[in-house]
């Protein structure tokens, strides 16, 4: 296959200057041509070249302006750039250095070295690119695991953006049961492909001490994390140490049997516990050293009671650590107010909101260190018997529908069979999934018709809960005015009647622009 | 839409019969509501078929009673059942438009 030619931006004011070095580069290279800074810019981001050769002096906007500007966005910040100038004094060259430039070339150019500069240092770049590449290839295939499935009672989701700059963040889970599965989240010091490469050996010790230890102990009584965690630092302490690094780990099991969360914590950032019943977060730390430190001390297990409805995000400094443009840090607290406000929405929301603070913070999708989260919900469901009732509905956006929705709604209520669930409440329930229905049609979907809405119904233990899916505009809550009551509006009381009929309302939207309004009504357990 | 009318003197009684008025048919209400305004501007609905209203109902209701107060009449309700009556107290129609138990006391109340 036929490698396409790198692509050099030469950027000069002096069209003599220019010609002399599109005729020294023509043949090696494709060729961009920006006659100011301005131009320069806007060339650059739009097509990212490979390589740029920057003139110092230039009307309007000088080189340095130029090149500081470049580096100070994350799209062309990678790309080299080589300055070009008249001036051989020192002090010119230090000020371009600064300003971000890897080398320079004095005028009167010399066709040899030219070719060998803008050689040399697309070579480089390319060698960098290449690293980049593969150690986040490990990163992908060996670090990084997938949830378990089919484990009872639980919800997860996971987020990675793997930095320019790979670090040896990794994650994976271990299924034992049904009803027990461990995690590990992990962080190995240092960055690049060694820093990969012993994230990616750390974890086939883990799997490697897991199925000895397993095989020592009978199934219903497997090794605890303490135990795992000493037996992988006997094996791996010596090569850590050899390599004048560490990791931090965490390694955790959930116990679905018997709702407890037992954790040995090396230096790890401190897991969030959101805990359901009392709507707030602890944050979760353990004793001991990081993998790597020559730890006197045996590993020391903690235990923490978990309830249905209780959430654990387990996260790398990747996320703590991404800074504003002020440099300010995006820290522990701001994530746990974060948790703790959302914690209710579904996982997979909460982790793309989770996401889209981090970003909207730095003002950058690329960060720094590897960005990791996994979010591991405990499930209402757990606390009810095995089966629980569901109940789905799709209906098109029409006005017409709204009888089959609260066919639905009132159908659902008699299934589930509560004491609570009188006629009065049903008939409230009958109300809010209409102004909800009709919400979506008229608002999300400015009552266009043949649009799609799917209605979720499920009970739990201790409530219902009904969700609305549609793919429509956004909706803001805040957004809407405060009813009026004096007669003088005759439109303005869907959300007031909605947010009575039942005891809570969630809206959330994901990626996919897929809108969810979740319905919760509370019950009291009595049939 | 299906309202039927009673001449009582001066007094439009009109009974709704749907059993619903939500999102879906206030549009048909207006225009039969429209097509039935006379003379007389003082009307009496009788709600008891009706089973089931939302806030694009109660809206509507605020709408007909506007209509006829900007003509000099009024309007009164009768026969509003329970979940319907919640409903008007949780948005405070009641406030706006007189209900009365039956009709005879909807009637009464305009002399």
């Amino acid at each position: 296959m036929k490698k396409v030619k790198p692509l050099v931006l030469i950027v000069d004011d002096n069209s003599i200057n220019i010609d002399l070095l599109v005729n020294t580069l023509k043949n090696d290279y494709r060729l961009g041509i920006a006659k100011n800074g301005a131009k320069a810019l806007e060339y650059a981001d739009k097509h990212l070249p490979n390589l740029i050769l920057l003139d110092i002096m230039m009307p309007e906007m000088n080189g340095y302006e130029v090149c500081t500007r470049l580096k100070a966005a994350i799209k062309t910040k990678d790309i080299p750039v080589i300055f070009i100038t008249a001036m051989s004094e020192e002090g010119h060259k230090t000020k371009g250095f600064e300003a971000g430039a890897l080398d320079y070339i004095t005028k009167p150019f010399h066709a040899a070295e030219v070719k060998a500069r803008v050689k040399t240092h697309l070579s480089l770049k390319e060698a960098r690119d290449q690293e980049i590449y593969i150690a986040s290839r490990i990163q992908q295939t060996l670090l990084l695991g997938q949830p378990p499935h089919n484990i009872q009672g639980i919800q997860t989701a996971h987020l990675t953006a793997a930095s320019q700059k790979i670090d040896g963040d990794f994650y994976d889970f271990f299924k034992h049961s049904d009803l027990c599965f461990d995690i590990v989240v992990g962080d190995v010091m240092g960055k690049g492909i060694p820093a990969a490469i012993l994230g990616a050996a750390l974890k086939s010790h883990l799997l490697r001490v897991l199925n000895e230890l397993s095989f020592l102990t009978n199934k219903n009584n497997l090794p605890e994390p303490a135990q795992i965690i000493s037996s992988l630092h006997k094996q791996v302490i010596d090569q850590i140490e050899d390599l004048e690094t560490f990791a931090t780990l965490c390694y955790a099991r959930f116990d679905m049997a018997r709702y407890v969360y037992s954790f040995v914590d090396c230096g790890h950032m401190r897991t969030i516990h959101f805990n359901n019943d009392t709507n707030n977060c602890s944050l979760l730390r353990g004793v001991n050293m990081p993998l790597g430190f020559p730890e006197k001390q045996p590993f020391r297990q903690k235990t923490v009671r978990f309830k249905p409805g209780d959430l654990f995000v387990f996260y790398s400094d990747g996320i703590t650590e991404s800074k504003d443009r002020n440099g300010n840090l995006y820290g522990e607290k701001r994530l746990v107010d974060f948790v703790q406000t959302n914690a209710k929405i579904e996982p997979g929301n909460l982790i793309n909101g989770i996401w889209n603070d981090i970003v909207a913070f730095s003002e950058s999708e690329t960060f720094d260190d590897d960005v990791t989260c996994v979010l591991v919900k405990i499930d209402k469901r757990a606390s009810c018997s095995v089966s629980s009732t569901k109940s789905k509905l799709e209906i098109i956006s029409d006005l017409k529908e709204l009888e089959k929705v609260r066919a639905f709604a009132r159908e659902f209520c008699d299934r589930v069979k509560d004491s609570s669930l009188d006629a009065r409440r049903i008939g409230m329930i009958e109300l809010a999934v209409t102004e909800v229905a009709v919400n979506i049609i008229k608002h999300a979907y400015k009552s266009r018709s043949g649009e799609m809405i799917q209605i979720n119904a499920e009970a739990f233990a201790d409530e219902i809960e009904i969700r609305f899916y549609d793919w429509g505009e956004r909706f803001e809550p805040k957004s809407v005015p405060q009813p009026v009551f004096d007669g003088s509006r005759e439109c303005g009381f869907g959300l007031h009647i909605i947010a009575h009929a039942v005891n809570e309302v969630l809206y959330s939207r994901d990626d996919q622009g897929k809108n969810c309004t979740c319905l919760k009504i509370k019950l009291t357990g009595g049939n | 839409m299906e309202l039927s009318t009673e001449e009582i003197g001066d007094i439009t009684v009109v009974a709704v019969l749907n059993e619903v008025l939500d999102a879906g048919n206030t549009d048909e209400f207006k225009t039969g509501f429209a097509s039935i305004l006379n003379e007389s501007h003082k009307m009496v609905f009788e709600m008891s078929h009706v089973k089931f209203v939302d806030s694009s109902g109660c809206g509507t209701l605020l709408f007909c009673q506007k209509q006829l107060s900007k003509l000099g009449g009024n309007l009164k309700l009768c026969g509003v059942q329970e979940p319907v009556r919640s409903l008007f107290e949780l948005v405070r129609m009641d406030r706006i438009i007189d209900i009365f138990g039956s009709k005879e006391e909807a009637i009464k109340s305009f002399q």
